[in-house]
């Protein structure tokens, strides 16, 4: 089939991807003025694990086009994923398809605008063709697996006459699925908002839970592994932490709490909002209290700057909240990432605060303290004795509780986690 | 001391005794035209004089006044840093706060601006380390509110501003909870307390002395509700939840206010004349510092104007002289203050300070007891709420009463349709106020064989200042209007506006009380008083029990 799809995000590119993969033609419509960037260049594309090989591989293969501004008459299947933020670029696509006056079009929207955006765009549409809402289901550092191989899939249709053309679109991508369900467009669009909405709840309560055990000194690991085997609750989204951050997860939560906000009863959602941006700074709280405010001109290790493992992305990742308050206080600090150190070095140009470390205990040197920021593997086990050696002052604050807390203790380690 | 030796006093004197029967309403029939010779324009600002009991005699009469007072050096001595605050033997130098970088003023062989500057420059840094959430509490959180611990002059002038420019506040920062807390019994802080949370909240205490008894009171409960909450270290506490605004930097470090964390001003600023320096800090928090150099801009420009300007069309000296022609001659002496914007509510309990605190005195510079009047009585409350109050007494009471209308002319520029009616509602009550108080009922049609009970004599005079619209500028300018019409005052009546001996003498009584509270011994007291403080041990005794 030949695809066009329009957007130059995560979700644009991934789908454009893997769309060729299967053997579709696809032309990708960036939507971004007349700058092109290289692909090396595009950070979404970079931060992706195996994204660049599969688009370069596409490329030459002849099935994946990249082209600019202009909307493609001779395709019958037009796929939108856009930003939230995108809606009047999405209005101005939709509004030429419609004036083209071809029929028999498939629009599939994956963009998250709000509840009701796919039959608003419909009118737009009008007798050219069908849209049909599918949410995506990409993680971040996993966004090729979920596309390729979902478990489930929703489509959001308000029209029989769609399903045909879409599940011959997807069928590609159901070999491992679980659950295809049919729903309205309005239904699967509340759906999308709704799990990322529940997922950020979870989160949200497991860290004011963390909060309340740091008070009650009780481990919140023993607590949350109780509550995880509880089938009611289940294991997933109920780890402690410093805060959840990322591209998607953070502008969908926001988006959906704005919604909830017009209706002036949206505090739940609004509240793990905010509290989630508060427990970014956690670790820096908890090194300041025990240094008690006297932190001018110490020395702070941080591993990990990445929203998450598996990612280079720093967007709205608690490590940016932690590094801006701790330079702010003249502190001094040295950073280790293996994959986002570029990202940041941009990020915080010609700050004369921060060290980029090329290795983990290179960023202990001389340390009043470490805060383990993000769980990149490499850093679960660390050589405990050179760790102890390099640092000034031997403290660990672990925002995502991977160390085991009574052997650092043996060591001679201060330890603080999340709740424990 | 009597002003007879001074001729254009004289000449006002028998000018007014031709003029007194005048009434506003036959000036008006009389000329078409007195809207144009009797208003005044400058930059941003209206100042309308058509509605004051006046013709061009009494004008050229008043600046010969203030020439034979030698107004015009006086502003040059005031603007060259002498020390025009002679009981004092200081300098009045506000003028210098609002100085533009790279100006320059010397004063005792220094060079004031840039201290002045610096000064700025570091409580920039601590503003925008608050407003960027990056100035911390006890527990590592960044501040949300700031409570301004103050009083007079380190209370009025920047909660005045704060209230009127509150919608200027800064998208892209943190918004700031901020208060104002003065009053020596407590009261304000027993209110606020509960509802701020500790470990979020930072204390600026602004005092000149850093000895203000009611200050000092506040500040001290201030830090023990933040001892008692954090369970932390007094040097903690002081460290991270207490900036000091002060001319005395030891006193305030004594109190525990390290220097660090100190903002200075000098001794050549009164009070009531200091919201332009670090004790603005509230506004700076609450606005931004952009828009807060805006304001001193606008007062700037005033006072170049006021500097500049021929005194026949100097609006700073046209109003002081238009209170001396109400207040001396006509025998008008009550002033009411009505702002018809709500964002202005606080204008007329600012000038009641600046203008009876200054020129409230009956000894001229010499020693010598006057004997001509000064100051009014100066009152006043936004003027569409003072409609529902006292504006009976305007239109048919027995005093006289001079008033000030202050209007922006533009509000709600783009803001919708409903607040734009609001405002040219009240446009409208600010015009048929003055405009009854000027020409009574003798123009209304419905007037004529009305009872008693129901007519309006008229002839209440009244000024209107009308700012093309308030902005952190015009309010600056206004301001500053209203501090040089004050000094303007001060000269025609050979006083000294800079001092406030009246308000020292009952700090030390109340200091003796205190004592003979605690002790119940009441030696030498008046009756009256003794047998107030007799009443009290009863009242507390009997509470006790």
């Amino acid at each position: 089939m030949r695809i066009n799809v329009y957007g130059g995000g995560l979700s644009a590119w991934v789908a454009a991807a893997c769309l060729a993969k299967v053997g579709n033609d696809v032309v990708i419509d960036e939507m971004a003025g007349q700058q092109q960037l290289a692909l090396g260049e595009l950070s979404v594309i970079g931060d992706e694990p195996g994204l660049l090989p599969l688009i370069k591989q596409q490329i030459t293969a002849g099935r994946l086009v990249r082209r600019q501004r202009d909307v493609h008459i001779g395709t019958t299947i037009h796929w939108l994923a856009l930003q939230p933020s995108e809606k009047l670029i999405a209005e101005r696509v939709v509004g030429a398809l419609s004036d083209s006056g071809v029929t028999g079009l498939l629009v599939i929207n994956q963009c998250n605008f709000a509840v009701g955006a796919t039959q608003e765009l419909q009118v737009d549409l009008a007798t050219t063709g069908d849209m049909v809402y599918v949410p995506d289901n990409l993680q971040e550092g996993m966004a090729l697996r979920d596309f390729l191989q979902p478990k489930r899939i929703i489509l959001g249709l308000d029209n029989d006459e769609a399903l045909v053309k879409t599940r011959s679109l997807f069928r590609p991508f159901t070999v491992n699925l679980d659950a295809l369900q049919l729903m309205s467009s309005r239904e699967a669009e509340f759906t999308k908002f709704a799990i990322t909405g529940m997922l950020a709840i979870r989160l949200g309560y497991i860290n004011e839970l963390a909060n309340l055990a740091d008070l009650l000194k009780v481990d919140i690991s023993v607590v949350q592994e109780g509550m995880g085997s509880d089938p009611r609750v289940g294991p997933h989204y109920l780890s402690a932490g410093c805060g959840f951050g990322g591209q998607n997860f953070d502008a969908y939560v926001s988006t959906f709490s704005s919604i909830l906000q017009q209706q002036r009863d949206g505090s739940l959602l609004k509240a793990a909002v905010d509290e989630n941006e508060q427990q970014k700074e956690l670790l820096f709280r908890k090194f300041w209290q025990h240094y008690h405010g006297d932190i001018q001109g110490k020395v702070v290790a941080i591993w990990g700057a990445s929203f998450k493992p598996g990612t280079a992305s720093i967007d709205n990742a608690p490590s940016l909240k932690i590094i801006d308050a701790l330079i702010s206080q003249g502190v001094k600090v040295r950073v280790h990432d293996p994959e986002a150190l570029a990202k940041l070095q941009q990020y915080y140009l010609n700050e004369p605060l921060i060290c980029y470390a090329n290795s983990p205990l290179d960023a202990v040197m001389g340390a009043d303290a470490l805060l383990l920021v993000t769980e990149w593997p490499e850093y679960w086990s660390p050589d405990y004795a050179q760790l102890l050696g390099r640092m000034r002052h031997p403290l660990i604050i672990d925002g995502r509780n991977i160390f085991d807390k009574a052997m650092l203790q043996q060591y001679g380690f201060s330890y603080l986690g999340v709740g424990r | 001391m009597a002003m007879t030796g001074i001729a254009a006093w004289v000449e006002l004197q028998i000018h007014a005794e031709e003029f007194k029967g005048a009434h506003l309403k036959d000036l008006f029939e009389q000329d078409a035209k007195r809207f144009e010779t009797f208003s005044f324009s400058y930059d941003k600002y209206l100042l309308d004089l058509s509605k004051q009991r006046i013709n061009q005699q009494t004008l050229n009469n008043l600046i010969d006044l203030a020439r034979q007072q030698e107004l015009p050096s006086w502003i040059e001595r005031l603007f060259n840093a002498d020390k025009v605050n002679d009981s004092e033997q200081r300098a009045a130098l506000h003028m210098a706060l609002r100085q533009p970088k790279g100006a320059s003023l010397q004063h005792e062989g220094k060079d004031v601006v840039s201290d002045v500057q610096a000064s700025l420059a570091k409580m920039q840094i601590l503003v925008e380390q608050i407003q960027n959430a990056q100035w911390r509490g006890y527990d590592g959180r960044p501040i949300s509110s700031v409570v301004n611990i103050g009083v007079g002059g380190s209370s009025l002038g920047p909660l005045m501003v704060c209230d009127a420019l509150e919608k200027y506040a800064p998208a892209d920062t943190v918004t700031l909870d901020v208060h104002f807390v003065s009053s020596m019994d407590g009261s304000e802080l027993e209110k606020l307390l509960p509802k701020l949370d500790p470990a979020t909240t930072l204390f600026i205490v602004a005092s000149k002395t850093f000895t203000t008894v009611d200050t000092l009171a506040n500040a001290n409960t201030a830090r023990e509700w933040l001892l008692a909450a954090s369970k932390q270290p007094v040097e903690l506490i002081n460290q991270h939840h207490f900036i000091a605004a002060t001319a005395s930097p030891s006193a305030a470090e004594s109190w525990g206010v390290p220097i660090s964390h100190q903002l200075l001003l000098w001794d050549w600023v009164g009070g009531r004349y200091s919201l332009w320096s670090v004790i603005g800090m509230p506004i700076a928090l609450k606005v931004g510092m952009a828009q807060f150099r805006e304001l001193l801009q606008g007062a700037h420009q005033m006072d170049k104007h006021f500097r500049q300007a021929p005194l026949a069309s100097n609006l700073p000296v046209l109003l002081g002289l238009m209170g001396v022609w109400n207040i001396n001659f006509l025998g008008i002496h009550a002033h009411a203050i009505l702002p018809y914007d709500g964002r202005l509510a606080q204008f007329p309990a600012y000038l009641e300070q600046l203008e009876m605190e200054s020129n409230g005195k009956s000894v001229n510079r010499d020693g010598q007891r006057i004997a001509y009047r000064t100051c009014p009585v100066l009152w006043g409350q936004v003027g569409s709420n003072a409609q529902h109050a006292f504006y009976q007494l305007l239109h048919q009471g027995t005093e006289p009463v001079m008033c000030d209308f202050i209007t922006p002319a533009v509000r709600y520029d783009g803001e919708g349709d409903e607040l734009q009616k609001q405002h040219q509602l009240s446009l409208a009550n600010c015009l048929a106020q003055s405009r009854l108080l000027a020409l009574g009922d003798s123009r209304e049609p419905e007037s004529d064989g009305a009872s008693k009970f129901k007519h309006y004599d008229g002839n209440q005079p009244s000024t209107t200042l009308m700012l093309d619209a308030l902005t952190p500028e015009t309010l600056g300018g206004l301001i500053a209007l209203y501090e040089h019409k004050v000094f303007v005052q001060s000269v025609i009546w050979q006083i000294n506006p800079f001092d406030q001996w009246g308000v020292e003498q009952g700090k030390k009584v109340a200091t003796s009380l205190l004592t003979q509270l605690g002790s119940g011994l009441g030696d030498g007291l008046d009756a009256s008083t003794d047998g107030l403080l007799r009443h009290i041990q009863q009242q507390t005794r009997g509470a006790g029990q």
